[in-house]
């Protein structure tokens, strides 16, 4: 490096001075103009967003002084860190600019310290945290209240199945807290469920004048002929023929069935007010409940829903697939630099053609899904509409790659042997573009069906419609078969296309 | 009898590729065409199979002049001249089959081709023609799944598919180590002598065109700047060298007919 001891540098105090005034104008005069404006231009950015974000925090308030006030009430942790950064920042860029200055006396070309910027780059990040609000606390808080309908949704296969019940009950009747005749035990029908209730006369538990209860008298309920190994509730029915389950500690009163489908049952008789106008005998009534499946177990109406949609989603992808290799064969012709670099007229329609693909492709699929629902309409087409569109450009630059990879010299081959155009198209230009073509296909065609997965959201049709419906509606195992359909799916067709493409590189 | 007269291509940026050349070849010469890169050897193999159109001058095969030549008749004139490449240009993805197949294509009707069929003859004559390289065991294969020198002797073989009169060969052996260059060297040698096909060939290595030239050209920014017989280019003085090759040439084993001498 040459030295200048000629040339003039800014004394070191002055350069100070003038970042002391505003930060990077100390660098920019004294010749490191491009350091200079970046610590200017990223000090006015930080300077806007931390106003920008002491306003938000503190829209009620007028003045600057209550609004910083505010500010660092409700969030003095980021408040303290900014202003601690803003101060750093600008603190070093005087430093910066002495240190530079100095160093350019000697050698003009000195480059001076970066660590000015590695502060301007944690200021950055530390208010980029609270612009994106992150809360590692609520995060980790609020993590249990996910685990229900998590594990709904991993685990939806109940819901995957409907089978119809039909309700079967059995009666017995009990006396009770009254004199009278005591009840028969009632007659066996062949082909019913069956109980008996022993002793059939008892005393109800019932509330002393201190507000304890006073346990009943202990009765063994016996049932029979009902389904094996299902549960049985047991209900009773007062003289009026109310019927209620009672509680034992907390849980309904029933008990499973043996594998005969008898069972034994055993209870105090529950608490009951008794109507103060009743004399005479009061015959309550025990009944033993049972819900029992019929006929064959059959697919629920969220699994058949959601096996349509994801069908329809299958066929989505495929169809816009299908329409994007159509329009985009012919439009990579265009696109292809080795095709197109003649006459200028063509070069200009190049570089139109491409630069609409660019744009197409810069616009995500889902936005293009909001478009195309205005278009034609909710449902599969306005998705199909929407990938297609995207397809297109998408495919439409693989191709035109693939066309600008062709191998003149394999082609100069062909036509050496006195091949035909048409010959030389079918030995030398085919077999170079298929296995390109076929490989960017299926990948396209995976990434669609991946896409109108979620299409559905916006709208488009496809599986991700149920989904969120769904969700809306917390209905978290439906939910979660409609998850699981499209992990498998995507897994599936990720493999398939895997081996695809390999069998055709 | 070739007879390239007057031979002028400028490309479209303005490249004079070929000035004014012209030179004789009979029939059964193996006729090497030395000069530095860029001197123009490709372009005036090219123009002579017309895989490039010349700017002027006139190419006269057995008296036809290919230069004017319509599709129809330049088909006739392409099929009975091979030509072999630097870099094979195989048709890569193929199998090694249908690349020699593809040296018929000149001779089968397009609609053939379109169902994909070749006739048993043009397979049996494909084994021949592998059978003569010693390729035929690899005839299943991909053509990329070759190394350079089977890649080449592919080429050849697709040549040899043509029943050539002729085989313009593009520094065959440029991508070549030197013993898989006197291999494939030989066999165009081998057809030259057996079958009297006029071999048209752009060499870098010194000891190989004294090895296998039985006549030589130089080129030198698209003119011909040298032109002799086997004694003559056994005999080569510095000075012819350096016309050739430029003042910076270096001349390494002078008329060394062993080892890999690099011009
Ligand atoms: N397609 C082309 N367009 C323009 N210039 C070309 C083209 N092909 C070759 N040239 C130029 O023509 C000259 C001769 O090239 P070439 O025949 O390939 O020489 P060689 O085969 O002896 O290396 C070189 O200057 C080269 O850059
Ligand atoms: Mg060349």
């Amino acid at each position: 490096m040459n030295t200048h001891p000629s040339v003039r540098v800014l004394p070191p105090p002055a350069a100070g001075l003038l970042s002391l005034i505003f930060p990077g104008l100390g660098q920019l005069c004294t010749g490191a103009v491009r350091k200079g404006l970046l610590i200017s231009t990223s000090f006015l950015t930080l300077t806007a967003l931390g106003l920008w974000r002491v306003s938000v925090l503190a829209h009620r308030e007028t003045g600057w002084i209550d609004k910083l006030q505010k500010a660092l009430s409700r969030q003095p942790g980021f408040m303290m860190l900014v202003i601690l950064l803003f101060a750093a920042v600008w603190l070093t860029s005087i430093w910066d600019a002495y240190f530079l200055a100095q160093k350019r006396k000697k050698d003009r070309s000195a480059k001076g310290r970066n660590i000015i910027f590695a502060l301007i780059l944690t200021h950055f990040f530390v208010i980029g945290w609270q612009i994106a609000e992150i809360d590692l606390v609520k995060m980790v808080q609020k993590f249990p209240d996910t685990i229900p309908p998590l594990l709904k949704i991993l685990m939806p296969w109940e819901a995957a199945i409907h089978r119809d019940r039909i309700e079967v009950d059995a009666k017995a009747r009990i006396l009770v807290d009254s004199e009278g005749e005591i009840p028969p035990v009632p007659e066996m029908i062949e082909g019913q469920p069956y109980i008996q209730v022993e002793p059939r006369t008892g005393k109800l538990s019932r509330m002393d004048s201190q507000g304890n209860i006073v346990e009943g008298t202990a009765v063994t309920i016996e049932g029979s002929g009902y389904a094996p190994l299902t549960e049985v509730q047991i209900f009773w029915n007062d003289a009026v023929g109310n019927a209620f389950r009672p509680r034992i500690d907390g849980t309904y009163a029933g008990t499973m069935t043996d594998a005969k489908g008898s069972f034994s049952y055993r209870m105090t008789m529950p608490y009951r007010l008794v109507p103060p106008s009743a004399d005479g005998p009061q015959y309550h009534t025990v009944e033993g409940r049972q819900l029992q499946g019929m006929g064959s177990p059959k697919p629920s109406e969220p699994l058949v829903l959601t096996v349509q949609l994801i069908i329809e989603t299958i066929f989505m992808g495929m169809m816009a697939t299908l329409f994007g290799i159509i329009f985009s064969i012919p439009i990579s012709f265009l696109a292809a630099r080795n095709l197109m670099f003649g006459s200028l007229w063509s070069k200009i329609l190049y570089y139109i053609t491409r630069t609409i693909l660019n744009i197409i492709r810069a616009i995500e699929p889902l936005i293009w899904a909001l478009i195309a629902v205005v278009w034609v309409g909710l449902g599969p087409f306005a998705g199909i509409l929407a990938l297609t569109i995207h397809t297109i450009a998408a495919l439409g630059k693989l191709y035109s790659e693939a066309i600008e990879n062709i191998d003149p010299g394999q082609i100069e081959a062909v036509q050496a042997t006195g091949a035909t155009k048409l010959q030389t198209i079918i030995h030398a230009v085919i077999p170079q573009m298929i296995p390109p073509f076929v490989s960017f296909t299926i990948y396209r065609w995976d990434i669609n069906v991946r896409m109108s997965t979620v299409i559905g959201m916006v709208g488009g049709g496809g599986i991700g419609f149920l989904l969120v419906q769904y969700i809306r509606l917390l209905d978290y195992r439906s939910a979660g078969i409609a998850v699981w359909f499209i992990a498998i799916t995507v897994s599936i067709l990720d493999y398939v296309s895997a081996e695809i493409r390999n069998k055709f590189i | 009898m070739l007879e390239v007269k007057n031979l002028t291509k400028i490309y479209s940026d303005g490249t004079v590729a070929l000035k004014n050349v012209s030179f004789t070849v009979q029939d059964g010469e193996f006729l090497v065409v030395i000069g530095l890169s860029g001197s123009g050897k490709s372009t005036l193999l090219r123009c002579i199979n017309r895989l490039i159109d010349p700017t002027e001058g006139d190419i006269l095969w057995n008296g036809v002049n290919t230069t004017t030549a319509g599709t129809k008749e330049l088909r006739v004139i392409r099929r009975k001249i091979g030509m072999v490449f630097q870099h094979f240009n195989l048709v890569k993805r193929s199998s090694v089959m249908t690349n020699v197949l593809c040296g018929r294509l000149g001779y089968v009707s397009p609609a053939a081709t379109l169902i994909g069929r070749f006739s048993r003859q043009d397979t049996e004559r494909a084994y021949r023609a592998m059978d003569m390289v010693g390729i035929r065991d690899q005839a299943k294969k991909r053509a990329d799944e070759l190394s350079g020198g089977q890649q080449q002797r592919v080429g050849i073989a697709r040549a040899l598919m043509q029943e050539p009169e002729m085989i313009l060969a593009d520094e065959p052996v440029a991508s070549l180590d030197p013993v898989l260059a006197h291999t494939i060297l030989g066999y165009i040698e081998k057809i030259n002598q057996q079958t009297g096909v006029t071999v048209l060939c752009s060499l870098h290595y010194l000891d190989l065109v004294q090895r296998y030239a039985t006549r030589v050209i130089g080129l030198k920014a698209g003119e011909i700047v040298y032109e002799g017989t086997k004694n003559d280019i056994l005999n080569m003085t510095d000075t012819q060298f350096k016309e050739i090759y430029g003042e910076e040439a270096q001349r390494v084993g002078t008329g060394s007919i062993t080892g890999g001498t690099q011009l």
